[in-house]
C-alpha cells in the first residue's frame, strides 16, 4: 500500500474537490445540512426530552458521528461499480479505491467535528479535557467505517440492488442507535443487545469525551475495538476473495 | 532475466444466460435452483517468455483472447489457474487517460493519472513542462478537462503516459486514434522506447506495425497459443490460418 500513497492522496483531494468545487457554499453545505437537521430534530423533540441535560449539544454531537457513517459506508458502496475504469483497464490495489473515498469523508468528518468545538464551548461554557481523545476514538471509529465500505463495495459488484437495502438498514440503525433519544429511555431488558450495536457504543464515547468529561467506558471501548477490528477483517477478507472477478462482472 | 514469464495460464467467464445482478434475482435463482450459465475458456495453457528489451507482438482473430491475454499480464484479469511474473514497473496502455476527470483541471489530471501510473509527485514536477510540451497544451495547464476536445484529451493523456518510465509496456491498439501527426508522434515515441531497451508487448491487427516493430510474436486462436517466434513466420501462419477458412 506504501508505494500508492501519492495516488491515495490524489484519488482523495480529487474527490475533495469534486464533492465541493461544483456548488456555490461548496464546503458549507456540509456544515449546513446536520446543523439545521439538528435544528428541526430539536425543535421537534425538545418538549419530550425536556430534562435531558446538554439535550442540544448531545444531539449535535450525534448527528455528526451518524453523518460519518452514512457518507462514508453509502459513498463507499458506489466506489468500485463508479469507477469502472480504474477497475477494468488498469490495475492499482482495488482497496485504494474505497480507503480514498473514506479518507475524504474522513476530512469532511473532522472539518464538521471542529465547528463543534466553539458551540460545546459556548453551550457548556468551557471545554472539557477529555476532548484530547477524540482523535483517537475518530480514528477507531475511521477503521470501522473503512470496514463496513470494503465489504458493501464489493457486495455491490454482484448484488446491484445493496444499495436499496442498505438505505433501509441504515434507517432503521438510525432509530437503534441513540441519536435523537436519550439511552434511558432503553428499556433494561433490551439493553444488553442494544448496547452492541457499534454506533450506540460509538456516540457514548464520543458524548463522554466531548460533552460529560469523562473517560470513556471500558465496555464501550472493547465494543467498538473488538467490532471495529471484526468488522474492518470481515471487510478486508469479503473484498480480497470478491476483487478477483471485478473487472469481468462490472 | 525475463521481463514477462507466463506458465500455463488460463482464464474462464461465465457467460449466464440470463445476468442475474440484483440479490432479489439470486435469491428467486437460488430456489429455483437454477445455475444457469456457461463457462467460456478465453485462453487455455499459454505459456511464453519475453526477454528483458524485446518488442513482442500478439496477434489473432477478433475473439481469440489477445485483449484477455494482456488483461491478465496486467493484473486487472486474474487467472484461473497458471501464474504471471512481470519483473519491473509495468504501465498498461489498455485506454488512455483512465482515471481522467472531467471537473479538474489539466494540471490535476495529469497529477491524479501520474500516480495512477505509479510515478511520485517529485518524478512529475521534473517532467511536467515535457508533459505539457510534448502535448502541446501549455496554455490550457488550468484549464478544466471537461472543456478539452478529444483531440486534446488523448494528447494529454498519451503525453503523461510516456513520461511514466515503465520498463515494460503493454499496449493495445490504442494508437488507432487521433490524425496522422499524431499516430506518427506516438509510433516515434515506441521507436525511442525499444531503443532504450524497454520490453514492449504489443497487441495489433495492423500486421504491418507489427511486423515493423516486434522482432517476436505468438498467434492466439481460441484461447491456445497456435504459433510462437519469429514474426514474419507467426503473420505467415496467421495469413495462412485466415485464408484456410
Amino acid at each position: 500500500m506504501w508505494q500508492y500513497r501519492e495516488l491515495i492522496k490524489n484519488l482523495t483531494i480529487a474527490e475533495l474537490k469534486n464533492r465541493y468545487q461544483n456548488t456555490t457554499l461548496g464546503f458549507f453545505w456540509s456544515i449546513l445540512s446536520p446543523l439545521l437537521l439538528a435544528l428541526v430534530l430539536y425543535f421537534v423533540f425538545r418538549n419530550l426530552f425536556r430534562q435531558e441535560e446538554n439535550f442540544a449539544i448531545n444531539l449535535l454531537v450525534g448527528i455528526m458521528a451518524w453523518r460519518f457513517f452514512v457518507t462514508g459506508t453509502t459513498l463507499s458502496l458506489m466506489t468500485i461499480v463508479g469507477k469502472p475504469s480504474l477497475v477494468t483497464k488498469v490495475y492499482v490495489p482495488r482497496q485504494i479505491l474505497v480507503l480514498s473515498t473514506v479518507l475524504s469523508n474522513l476530512i469532511g468528518s473532522l472539518l464538521e467535528f471542529l465547528i463543534l468545538v466553539p458551540i460545546i464551548y459556548v453551550l457548556l461554557g468551557s471545554l472539557p479535557i477529555t476532548i484530547l481523545l477524540f482523535p483517537v476514538i475518530h480514528i477507531i471509529y475511521f477503521w470501522l467505517i473503512f470496514g463496513v465500505g470494503l465489504f458493501l463495495s464489493a457486495l455491490y459488484v454482484y448484488f446491484r440492488d445493496l444499495n436499496q437495502i442498505w438505505d433501509v438498514l441504515i434507517n432503521i440503525l438510525f432509530f437503534l442507535s441513540p441519536i435523537i433519544y436519550p439511552l434511558s429511555i432503553v428499556p433494561e431488558s433490551l439493553k444488553t443487545y442494544y448496547l452492541l450495536n457499534p454506533l450506540t457504543a460509538v456516540i457514548i464515547i464520543y458524548r463522554d469525551v466531548m460533552v460529560n468529561g469523562s473517560l470513556p467506558s471500558l465496555s464501550n471501548l472493547a465494543v467498538i475495538i473488538c467490532l471495529g477490528a471484526a468488522i474492518f477483517l470481515i471487510g478486508s477478507f469479503t473484498f480480497h476473495m470478491l476483487q478477483r472477478r471485478f473487472a469481468e462482472a462490472i | 532475466m525475463n521481463a514477462v514469464v507466463v506458465d500455463n495460464v488460463s482464464k474462464k467467464f461465465r457467460l449466464p444466460h440470463e445476468k442475474k445482478t440484483t440479490l432479489f434475482q439470486n435469491i428467486v435463482g437460488l430456489v429455483k435452483r437454477q445455475f444457469d450459465y456457461e463457462v467460456f475458456w478465453a485462453l487455455r495453457d499459454v505459456s511464453f517468455e519475453i526477454e528483458t528489451g524485446e518488442t513482442f507482438g500478439i496477434i489473432g482473430r477478433n475473439g481469440s483472447g489477445k485483449t484477455t491475454l494482456l488483461k491478465t499480464l496486467a493484473k486487472v484479469l486474474y487467472p484461473d489457474a497458471g501464474s504471471v511474473r512481470m519483473n519491473g514497473k509495468v504501465a498498461c496502455f489498455l485506454e488512455l487517460g483512465v482515471g481522467f476527470q472531467p471537473e479538474l483541471t489539466a494540471k490535476d489530471n495529469v497529477y491524479l493519472y501520474s500516480s495512477i501510473l505509479g510515478m511520485s509527485r517529485r518524478e512529475v514536477n521534473q517532467k511536467y513542462d515535457e508533459i505539457f510540451d510534448f502535448a502541446e497544451l501549455r496554455k490550457f495547464e488550468s484549464m478544466k478537462l471537461k472543456n478539452f476536445s478529444s483531440g486534446m484529451y488523448l494528447r494529454l493523456a498519451f503525453s503523461t503516459a510516456i513520461h511514466a518510465k515503465p520498463d515494460t509496456l503493454l499496449i493495445d491498439e490504442v494508437f488507432a486514434v487521433g490524425d496522422e501527426a499524431f499516430q506518427k508522434k506516438c509510433i516515434d515515441k515506441i521507436n525511442e522506447f525499444r531503443e532504450q531497451g524497454k520490453t514492449i508487448v504489443f497487441v495489433s491487427h495492423a500486421l504491418e506495425d507489427v511486423k515493423r516493430l516486434c522482432q517476436r510474436s505468438l498467434l492466439l486462436d481460441y484461447g491456445r497459443i497456435v504459433s510462437i517466434g519469429n514474426t514474419q513466420k507467426v503473420v505467415d501462419d496467421y495469413l495462412t490460418m485466415l485464408k484456410g477458412e
